[in-house]
């Protein structure tokens, strides 16, 4: 019931946000936060809420509506309950009732996704999760092609997706297997490869991956920042999800023989987003490149075989989840003031507004892994993890990107914060309170990651023996 | 001919017809009826539409009690049973639909008269379905046509004669070819009936007549190749009528090629014979979805992701496996009710019915009319194969069927004019989320509320349909 809950009430009320007047954003906005708060309180109260389960199709194969925690998705759930809730916090604007309204419905499908216990199901809420996102981008209007091509782009994955999802089915008999160890024999080496092609075309595209990453910096440019915050933090991770959830256990074998390309995809994202995100202009896709770089080394995680590279990965999606929403919401925050995103037209804003310098500081700093924050924990689980699985010189190349983040995160701080104050610069008011509010949670729970990673670790560990079965 | 027939039993069993006689005998109180009724206005049309409305409501209700049983009748010509009570019942939620939308085509004095050529051409479609040998499809098609013909030339404008004289020619054309293959398939046999042909040894000339009676079905469904006259036609004929066509005119016509494929053909030839249906349902999907992405008025655009959407469905046949049969069924249902509730939502927005509906009139709807756009974005949404509707569900069980009967590359297209097609029809939702001076917009609203009805009932059986997928089970051995 809780799960089920988790699931439709945010669909649910989300919609009916759009029964109060167009007018009411302050209502709108209020009833959200009311709704995304109870939804977190939820998800902290009740980690050991049962599945549940309903029959949805019998033939060609067994489907059921089955939703359930597993030890990697209750992590993501309550991290895309908190992200939720500090974005619907910074929503603003003439159209915030629609935004909340569809961060919320956002929110639901994206904990189906998570909680789905059933292939078919999984990528039901995968298509699902296209829609809000695709609204929120043509009302946005900035640019018609944006929306298209996040739209084109990611229901092509989709489709592939589902292809392979029916064929899943046909060659398993049924799609209720994730999280069932007792299903995990494997595919099949006549089906296996087309079946895992197709999920993992999906998946590289949503993540994304070079080369399929060219829908994201725009989509991430146009997007108002509450949303870019949720589907940078989060929606961005579904696809690691699904390696991990569907690609591991269950396609094992045309994993491990994927692995020289994966690794060849994750290295070009690692190098190509860093150098990028160095020669960027617009301070969001400065970190829109970072995330491609940063996805890229979790990518590596996820097909290393390795537990404890797993580990890290989990711990390194929670981490990039928890800063990129910070880093989104606080340069909304600069651009709302300023209203510009541009680096070389910022500048001197610190000295003014030393909380909003501030909060940008601690984000910037989780994001390039400063030792003792989020970032570091999961990056030196993977590279230990990749280094002692036996690939030491991906883990070596890896390195290199990681340096290269400090440079581009601390030229985004500097050019905005650091030297003269620009005159023609509008005067604005530092962080408000609001804003504080929700950047906060956030900081607090990289530092309390980055200090203590072993829960989440032990999620993993826990889960070890059949994720690791792999190698 | 009895042993032809296998275990149905001969002779005229009057329950079969049951159905089919009260769609077709409610034109005649409708007509008598309207004799009393010499003023204009409001009571006339009522009085044509609730008496079709509630003779399709028996009907529908006589054939739900029918469903459990088997009947034949005339010597096996006309069997009525799960398979063809799925494909009336549609038939019948269909002309309801259309009513509903139409509040009576044309003019007060023609109404009657309109709704009684509806009410035939729906009993021709019922015909059709339950149609077990060549002579009856035939009778059946002929029946649907013709009141179609004249139904298409109901309303003024010039397009709306272009179109009917393009729908006579090309129809008749259509059904010279079907009638020919009957013929050959006559001579070939030396029997009309679809169980005689089954097992009649495989001639050139069995081939052939299979072949010219396939193209008559091909051109009856638009397919690709066959498919050039539905845009212009739906765009001529009033908006209800073509409401009517989209749905009952492929239902009726999936109705005889599932019977052809499943129960005339030797299931040992029948896949080679098919083969060139199932090339013209992959160009269908491709090519309709191409050609719609061009289009700006709402009755080309729909009737082109009609062509599409025939293309889906018959790529369930493929193989000619029971599960595909089920689906095929379940998919055509779940798109009568997306397509109908579609067009629902044009009629809502055009103010004499009768109007061209072009894609600009969509421009911010959302913010004028939240409740409309938000049922036409569900349809929209299904009939692009997304979730949380029966398009969804439909189109993975149609690619689960299709791929494990050994036909992965239908499969692929199928999944090839899915993604053409999300650009169609998203096309129309980013039109009714954008941000626009509404000023600018012609905001037409129908004087006839009836249509809300059908867009109610449509949506939610778009999305129960999607959640709760239910497919006839005794399905199959009707068609056998």
């Amino acid at each position: 019931m809780i799960v089920g809950a988790l699931v439709l009430a945010p669909i649910v009320l989300g919609l009916a946000l759009y029964a109060l007047p167009h007018r009411a954003a302050r209502a709108g906005k209020g009833a959200a936060l009311v709704i995304a708060a109870l939804i977190f309180a939820l998800v902290c109260l009740e980690s050991q809420a049962p599945d549940v389960s309903l029959r949805w199709l019998s033939r060609p194969f067994a489907a059921a509506f089955h939703l359930g925690f597993g030890p990697i998705s209750y992590w993501l759930v309550l991290l895309l309950a908190l992200v939720t809730f500090s974005a619907v916090l910074v929503v603003r604007g003439p159209r915030a009732r629609g935004i909340a309204a569809q961060l919320l419905v956002l929110q639901g499908a994206m904990n189906g996704l998570f909680l789905a216990k059933d292939v078919l199901l999984f990528a039901l809420f995968w298509d699902l999760m296209l829609l809000p996102v695709f609204l929120v981008l043509v009302g946005a209007g900035t640019h018609g092609r944006t929306a298209w091509k996040y739209l084109l782009y990611n229901l092509v994955g989709g489709l592939a997706l589902l292809l392979a999802t029916a064929a899943f089915g046909i060659v398993a008999g049924t799609t209720d297997v994730i999280g069932n160890p007792a299903l995990q024999a494997g595919i099949g080496a006549t089906w296996g490869a087309w079946i895992f092609a197709g999920f993992a075309f999906a998946f590289l595209i949503k993540t994304p991956v070079f080369p399929f990453h060219t829908w994201m910096p725009e989509t991430y440019a146009d997007l108002p920042p509450p949303v870019v915050a949720v589907v940078s933090a989060v929606q961005s991770k579904a696809g690691l999800y699904g390696f991990l959830t569907i690609g591991v256990p269950f396609l094992g074998p045309e994993m491990v023989q994927a692995r020289p390309l994966m690794f060849a995809l994750g290295l070009v994202s690692l190098v190509y987003g860093a150098f990028v995100a160095l020669a960027e202009r617009d301070a969001k896709r400065v970190v829109a490149y970072s995330s491609l770089s940063h996805l890229g080394l979790i990518l590596l995680a996820v097909f290393s075989g390795s537990t404890l590279a797993y580990a890290g990965a989990l711990v390194y999606i929670i981490a990039h989840g928890l800063f990129s929403a910070a880093l989104f919401i606080v340069l909304g925050a600069v651009e709302q003031r300023e209203e510009t995103r541009d680096l070389l037209r910022l500048g001197g804003l610190g000295a003014r507004n030393p909380q909003l310098a501030g909060a940008l500081m601690l984000a910037a700093l989780a994001a390039l892994g400063l030792p003792g924050l989020a970032g570091f924990a999961g990056e030196i689980l993977i590279l230990t993890g990749l280094y002692r699985a036996g690939f030491g010189w991906p883990a070596v190349i890896a390195l290199l990107p990681i340096v290269l983040a400090a440079a581009y995160m601390l030229r985004v701080y500097q050019s905005i914060m650091n030297g003269p104050e620009h005159p023609d610069l509008p005067e604005r008011r530092d962080l408000t309170w609001v804003e504080g509010l929700a950047v906060a949670p956030l900081v607090a729970a990289v530092v309390w990651l980055g200090v203590d990673p072993a829960s989440v670790v032990a999620a993993v560990m826990a889960g070890g023996a059949h994720v690791a079965g792999v190698r | 001919m009895s042993p032809a027939f296998g275990s149905f039993p001969v002779g005229a069993d009057y329950a079969a017809l049951l159905p089919m006689a009260a769609v077709a005998c409610t034109p005649l109180v409708i007509l008598f009826a309207d004799l009393f009724l010499t003023g204009g206005g409001g009571v006339r049309r009522g009085v044509a539409i609730g008496i079709a409305i509630v003779g399709l409501v028996i009907a529908g209700v006589i054939e739900a009690g029918q469903y459990p049983h088997d009947y034949a009748a005339f010597g096996g010509a006309f069997i009525e049973g799960g398979f063809s009570i799925v494909f009336s019942e549609i038939v019948i939620v269909a002309t309801v639909a259309t009513l509903l939308l139409s509040a009576g085509i044309g003019r007060t004095d023609q109404v009657a008269g309109t709704t009684a050529l509806l009410l035939w051409s729906a009993s021709g479609a019922m015909l059709m379905s339950g149609a077990a040998n060549l002579m009856t499809v035939f009778l059946g098609l002929e029946l649907l046509s013709l009141g179609l013909y004249c139904l298409c030339a109901i309303s003024a404008r010039s397009t709306a004669r272009e179109a009917a004289l393009k729908y006579l020619i090309l129809s008749s054309m259509a059904s010279g070819f079907l009638l020919y293959g009957s013929a050959l398939l006559f001579g070939a046999t030396g029997s009309v009936a679809f169980a005689a042909l089954a097992a009649a040894p495989m001639t050139p000339l069995f081939a052939l007549g299979s072949g010219l009676f396939l193209v008559g079905i091909a051109f009856k469904l638009s397919l690709v190749p066959f498919h050039a006259w539905t845009p212009d036609v739906y765009e001529g004929a009033p908006l209800p009528v073509t409401a009517f066509m989209s749905v009952v005119t492929k239902a009726g016509t999936l109705a005889v090629f599932a019977r052809f494929a499943y129960a005339a053909l030797p299931p040992d030839r029948a896949s080679a014979i098919l083969v060139p249906i199932w090339v013209a349902a992959a160009l269908s999907m491709v090519i309709g979805n191409l050609a719609a992405l061009a289009q700006t008025d709402m009755k080309r655009l729909l009737a082109y992701s009609g062509i599409a959407q025939v293309g889906y469905i018959v790529a369930a046949f493929a193989g000619q496996t029971a599960l595909g049969l089920r689906y095929a069924l379940l998919y055509l249902a779940g798109y009568t009710f997306m397509n109908l509730g579609a067009f629902a939502v044009v009629e809502l927005m055009s103010r004499d019915g009768d109007a061209v509906v072009g894609l600009p009139r969509f421009a911010g709807l959302a913010y004028r009319r939240p409740w409309l756009a938000a049922a036409m974005t569900l349809f929209l949404v299904g009939l692009a194969g997304l979730p949380p509707t029966i398009g969804f569900t439909g189109k993975i069980l149609i690619l689960a069927v299709t791929t494990g009967a050994g036909y992965a590359w239908l499969a692929g297209v199928l999944i090839l004019g899915t993604a053409i097609s999300a650009y169609v029809y998203f096309k129309i939702v980013r039109a009714m989320f954008v941000h626009v001076d509404l000023a600018h917009v012609r905001d037409e609203r129908s004087r006839n509320p009836l249509p809300w009805l059908a867009v109610a009932v449509c949506a939610v059986m778009t999305f129960a349909l999607g959640v709760f997928p239910l497919t006839p089970s005794n399905v199959l051995p009707l068609v056998k």
